[in-house]
């Protein structure tokens, strides 16, 4: 994309949230268009009732967090709960030792492999764990798991000892008695080994897939956007009121002036085909944009009859200077449609063009209804990402301004260094 | 049938009056080019029908039924206008798309033919000044032509009047007084300073404190009427 197009396009995509806004220059329309509406259905279809909206961005995900929040700690509970109450049962009944201890001594472990494992949690949410590479992510992960074995065996040990007078608990102790102590040691810490992998499993299995999930589901958010704002930029160019308008008048001339309306024909596809054109350039001499313009112009006066008048001046040194392409259109459109369009008896439209030391400088005046208001103007959004064009390809030298300081005429000047 | 063409463009007139041969029973009695002119013309002409351009210099179509006292049956024309095309859909109102399509043209007339019917069937004998029967009613986007006999109160809100119509509840730009000259007197009330009520549209009366009455109207609040007005309520309403 070039970057008058880009500056354009940034200024509509303004809106958007920072890391939409970097990718746009490299999104292909056409080649996303197809699955990203397959993945879209199947989106809705498997999450048809989550809290996640897709159309409705940006999602909240405060209250997404919360819910997950919730459902972490109801699980972290049960699972935990489950493993100390399966050992101290196993300690009082097979042991046969007394309850105070067997709680004391799970109740340590059970502490442990909770704080352990939201540890890591905590450690894997911060540091984003889930954008790094698989290879990356599983290294951490074992690493992690083992870490986190390795404290919560230590536990066990150590409030057995001190409960009990031996590192291996009573519950192991039963359940192996076939191996040798110091087999049982290890054991100990296998016991714990697994319950960790399978929590981490199990976390990292349904993050991973929350993750990509919500990847996903910007991807279709960010396509959306840029479908809208390239479908604006479209219209925009296009100009659907003046195109409907025109094809109107040409319908009207067809049954008693058959040659007027060829020649408006043929004005309306050369300016579709400028507006289209304007797509892949930048740049054009005043004198194409000017045809151009004379073009529109002339199918304008079709529609608003004696109540349009043009002047032009353009100095011939001007006339071979290179402006952004649809920029004078743009501001003639608006002076018609703003001013001469809204004045029962029209006007008269001014275009100025002349070199002035080391600066081109185009004017268009022309009158305007004096009640208007000039904040309820909705080329306002027009205006600005002309000027932001403006200031990416010729530097913060180029200006657009629109004057309505005095009442019942609006002037707009481009000012480009030469 | 008498019908106006409203539009800014020549050429579009004269498109509209070319789609409209086809049809020998509409008359064309007229053209306007904008708003004021257009007033005028309904006025003088009196036109059943009005092809009305939304957007036009010195204000738009709708203003312009706004400004009417008597809006005549209209079908809006617009060549592409997002905002007004909402509003027509929102507001059930008859609208057509430029360049016009001679069959949409054909049910619009054909829809329109047939509520005059209707309504010439169901009114009364047509005198020479006959009180007003619907108004044009802009609230936000939406707009209606809202028929008075269905609405139960005018309450007056500083100098506009809220109309309770049903659900809605529209404003008009106009004093109540200003209204009151127009609505037809056997039908509506002045019930106090601030509000006239539908006598149609009264379920129960009430007898109050001092000769006060409270009337309570269908779909619609519960009304004062003054002592003042009482008198003159009791004195139509036991003939």
């Amino acid at each position: 994309m070039s970057n008058g197009r880009k500056a354009v396009a940034d200024g509509l995509l303004r809106g958007l949230p920072a890391p939409f806004r970097l990718h746009v220059g490299r999104v292909k329309l056409n080649s996303y268009a197809r699955p990203v509406n397959q993945r879209r259905r199947s989106l809705t279809h498997v999450h048809g009732s989550s809290t996640i909206s897709v159309a409705g961005y940006p999602s909240s995900p405060t209250r997404v967090s919360a819910e997950t929040s919730f459902v972490y700690w109801v699980l972290q509970i049960i699972v935990w709960s489950a493993y100390c109450l399966m050992h101290i049962s196993g300690e009082v009944f097979f042991a046969m030792m007394p309850w105070s201890k067997a709680v004391t001594v799970w109740g340590a472990v059970g502490a442990a492999h909770v704080s352990c494992t939201h540890l890591l949690r905590g450690l894997a949410k911060r540091h984003n764990w889930l954008m790094l590479a698989p290879a990356a992510l599983l290294t951490r992960v074992i690493v992690g798991v083992l870490l986190i074995s390795l404290a919560c065996y230590l536990v066990t040990i150590a409030s057995s000892v001190a409960v009990y007078g031996s590192p291996v608990t009573p519950v192991m102790d039963a359940l192996y008695r076939m191996l040798p102590p110091r087999t049982r040691l290890v054991d100990q810490f296998f016991s714990s080994l697994i319950l960790n992998v399978l929590w981490v499993a199990i976390y990292f299995g349904l993050a991973m897939q929350r993750h990509r999930y919500r990847a996903e589901l910007r991807q279709v958010q960010l396509h959306e956007a840029w479908q809208a704002a390239e479908l604006r930029l479209l219209k925009s160019q296009l100009n659907p009121h003046f195109l409907f308008n025109a094809l109107n008048s040409v319908r009207a001339l067809i049954a008693d002036e058959p040659g007027r309306a060829q020649e408006a024909v043929t004005q309306l596809a050369r300016t579709l085909r400028y507006a289209l054109a304007s797509g892949d350039e930048d740049l054009v001499t005043l004198t194409r944009e000017l045809e151009m313009v004379n073009d529109y112009l002339a199918i304008e006066s079709l529609r608003l009859a004696d109540r349009l008048e043009v002047v032009r001046e353009i100095e011939p040194a001007a006339s071979t200077m290179r402006i952004p392409i649809m920029l004078v259109q743009m501001l003639v459109e608006n002076a018609i449609k703003h001013g001469i369009a809204a004045l029962k008896r029209g006007g008269t439209l001014r275009i100025h063009a002349r070199l002035a030391g080391s600066e081109l400088i185009i004017q268009i005046v022309n009158p305007r209804p004096t009640g208007e208001i000039a904040e309820a103007r909705t080329d306002g959004v027009g205006l600005k990402n002309s000027s932001e064009r403006l200031r990416l390809l010729f530097g913060p030298a180029a200006k657009l301004h629109l004057d309505l300081s005095v009442s019942g005429l609006a002037t707009a000047e481009i000012r480009i260094p030469t | 049938m008498k019908t106006l063409i409203v539009d800014d463009e020549p050429l579009a007139r004269r498109e509209l009056r070319r789609l409209l041969g086809a049809f020998p029973w509409v008359q064309i009695a007229g053209e306007a080019g904008d708003v004021d002119e257009a007033r005028l013309q309904i006025e003088t002409l009196s036109p059943a029908v009005v092809f009305l351009d939304v957007q036009m210099p010195g204000g738009t179509g709708f203003d312009l039924l706004s400004q009417l006292d008597r809006p005549p049956r209209v079908v809006f024309t617009t060549a592409y206008d997002h905002y007004a095309v909402k509003a027509f859909d929102v507001s059930a109102l008859d609208y057509l798309l430029k360049p016009i399509e001679p069959e949409r043209l054909a049910a619009a007339l054909a829809k329109m033919r047939a509520n005059m019917r209707a309504s010439v069937l169901a009114g009364p004998a047509i005198s020479t000044d006959p009180p007003l029967e619907q108004l044009f009613v802009r609230d936000g986007p939406r707009c209606w032509f809202v028929p008075l006999r269905e609405v139960s109160v005018f309450s007056a809100e500083g100098n506009y009047v809220r109309l309770h119509w049903g659900k809605e509840r529209p404003m008009l730009g106009r004093s109540l007084t200003v209204l009151e000259e127009k609505l037809d007197g056997r039908r509506f009330f002045r019930a106090n300073r601030r509000q006239i009520v539908n006598l149609e549209l009264i379920q129960t009366v009430e007898l109050g404190e001092g000769g006060r009455l409270y009337v309570q109207l269908r779909e619609g609040p519960e009304i004062e009427i003054s002592r003042r007005q009482a008198r003159l309520f009791r004195a139509r309403m036991t003939v």
